[in-house]
């Protein structure tokens, strides 16, 4: 028995730390606790397969019916037909997940979650959801920080008023729906048309505590 | 070199003091930590190199801190007071340039600190200390901190002695002189492996890294180190539960936010300004004993 506790004492140690790292899960909501993730819809989603025919040159997943196709901001003509869109900008839902939020940014998420609350904004025919946001912030002095990234031609907002990504646990970041619908595509690529209603929201969950994300926005 | 006092404590001592200083520095990012590191980081290199420091702060040092400051507020727009907006479409904030100063500062006390360690921790120091518990990867360490200078020295060695047949790199020109410039490289490369396999073989075959051989060394552990080490874990300790109780706390996104200025700050504040003295203060009251020594006679 004491010649085979050296290996025992080791593979208990690992398996130990396996099962632990297992439950832990993660720095997010729900993300603690033994789950055996649902195979059904593991199998709709195919991280892997990135190089879909189906998908368009920007990675982008078919669109589904009804809703608006992408189009990419280099082709696009602003004209200077003015039209007007809500927008609002919320980070509701870090209040109910206060415990993973950054301490440091805690003085900054609103008692009522609203960072913008909803107005009515005036665009030019041809703009983006990207670029009325842009106008947006700098209108009322919210600081927002974006990063083009090319392969999917559009830019990511890593932060609005100083919450940033991964800041309310590592599932956390800014999405936006236009009427209700959370696109698959980026911001720069969504073409505003009047009277449209657009929300950013700041999710905690990948999407799926304000109602959007995989599989969820059809 | 002058003649530094600091180097002749303990190596251990010198190991220690420096972990402790360049690892205070890296960690803390509170303006007085960074600026107390930073000011003795520059006075004990002076002491330490005289005149050629200056050359190597204002012509690698400065340059490469400025940079490090201005490449900051380019690429991090975090923060709450929006200055500008810069081309990019992402806001300056006032933030990101605070940050970036004291990023940089604290780089350059690290590297001057660093200065400051090359020259004090000998490669003797080194084998010392790790010679025993390590003896290959201290031997690999003291041989490639000893070969830049020494391929230096031997490459002038060969130029000279190509120059000698005239085949030095500006002797001749085009072609030829890339061929002798190739020549010389070669020649530099041949001697720089050929040597370091000659010394791995002479230590080999002197039997270092041999259980129970000893090996002659200088070093004592005298009183002076054992009143040093108690001082300098006294201070570490101290500075460490200063760091638990948030003394060197400073928050610069998205707002800056320091440490309340208590009794607790400013003990350990001083606390860490008394131990980035210690080697200038040594310096200085031996060289005053000298000479006050001298003038007596």
């Amino acid at each position: 028995m004491k010649k085979y506790l050296k290996i025992i004492i080791p593979i208990a140690a690992v398996i130990l730390v396996l099962a632990a790292a297992f439950y832990f899960g993660g720095n997010s909501p729900n993300a603690s606790g033994w789950k055996i993730p649902d195979k059904k819809q593991s199998a709709e989603i195919d991280p892997t397969d990135v190089s879909s025919p189906l998908q368009d040159k920007y990675l982008t997943d078919p669109v589904p019916e009804g809703k608006p196709k992408p189009v990419e901001p280099q082709d696009i003509e602003i004209s200077d037909k003015a039209y007007t869109c809500t927008m609002s900008i919320s980070c509701a839902a870090i209040l109910d997940n206060m415990e993973y939020c950054d301490p440091e940014k805690i003085e900054l998420v609103p008692a009522d979650g609203w960072l913008l609350a909803p107005q009515s904004v005036t665009f030019y025919d041809g703009e983006s959801v990207f670029d009325v946001l842009q106008r947006v912030c700098r209108d009322s002095g919210i600081p927002m920080e974006f990063v083009n990234t090319p392969i999917y031609n559009s830019a990511y907002i890593e932060g609005i008023g100083n919450l940033y990504e991964f800041d309310v646990g590592e599932l956390s970041g800014w999405m936006y729906a236009v009427n209700g619908w959370f696109p698959n595509y980026g911001c720069s690529r969504y073409s505003l048309k009047d009277g449209d209603v657009v929300t950013w929201q700041y999710t905690c969950d990948l999407g799926a505590d304000i109602g959007g994300g995989f599989g969820v926005g059809e | 070199m002058q003649r530094d006092t600091f180097s002749s404590f303990h190596p251990f001592i010198n190991l220690l003091y420096f972990a402790c200083i360049i690892g205070c520095s890296i960690i803390f990012l509170h303006p007085i930590t960074i600026g107390i590191s930073l000011l003795f980081g520059i006075l004990y290199t002076f002491y330490l190199y005289g005149r050629r420091a200056v050359r190597g702060i204002c012509g690698m040092l400065l340059p490469m801190c400025l940079l490090a400051a201005i490449l900051n507020p380019a690429f991090n727009h975090a923060g709450a007071t929006i200055l500008c907006y810069l081309p990019s479409g992402n806001p300056l904030t006032l933030e990101s340039l605070y940050y970036g100063a004291a990023s940089s500062a604290m780089l350059g006390a690290a590297v001057l600190w660093f200065f400051c360690f090359s020259a004090v921790m000998t490669t003797d120091k080194f084998v010392y200390l790790f010679g025993r518990a390590a003896p290959s990867l201290s031997l690999l360490l003291s041989m490639t901190l000893r070969f830049l200078p020494r391929f230096q020295a031997q490459f002038s060695a060969i130029r000279a002695a190509q120059h000698g047949i005239n085949r030095d790199i500006n002797d001749e020109k085009g072609i030829k002189r890339i061929r002798n410039a190739v020549t010389i490289f070669s020649i530099a490369v041949t001697w720089a492996l050929e040597h370091a396999v000659e010394t791995a073989d002479a230590m080999k075959s002197r039997g270092y890294g041999l259980p129970h051989r000893s090996s002659f060394s200088i070093y004592r552990f005298d009183s002076r180190d054992k009143g040093m080490l108690a001082f300098l874990v006294y201070s570490i300790v101290m500075i460490l539960i200063g760091a638990y109780r948030r003394c060197f706390y400073f928050r610069y996104y998205p707002t800056v936010k320091a440490a309340d200025i208590t009794v607790e700050f400013i003990f350990c504040q001083l606390l860490f300004l008394a131990l980035c003295a210690i080697p200038l203060a040594v310096d200085l009251w031996e060289d005053r004993t000298w000479r006050h020594l001298r003038s007596n006679l």
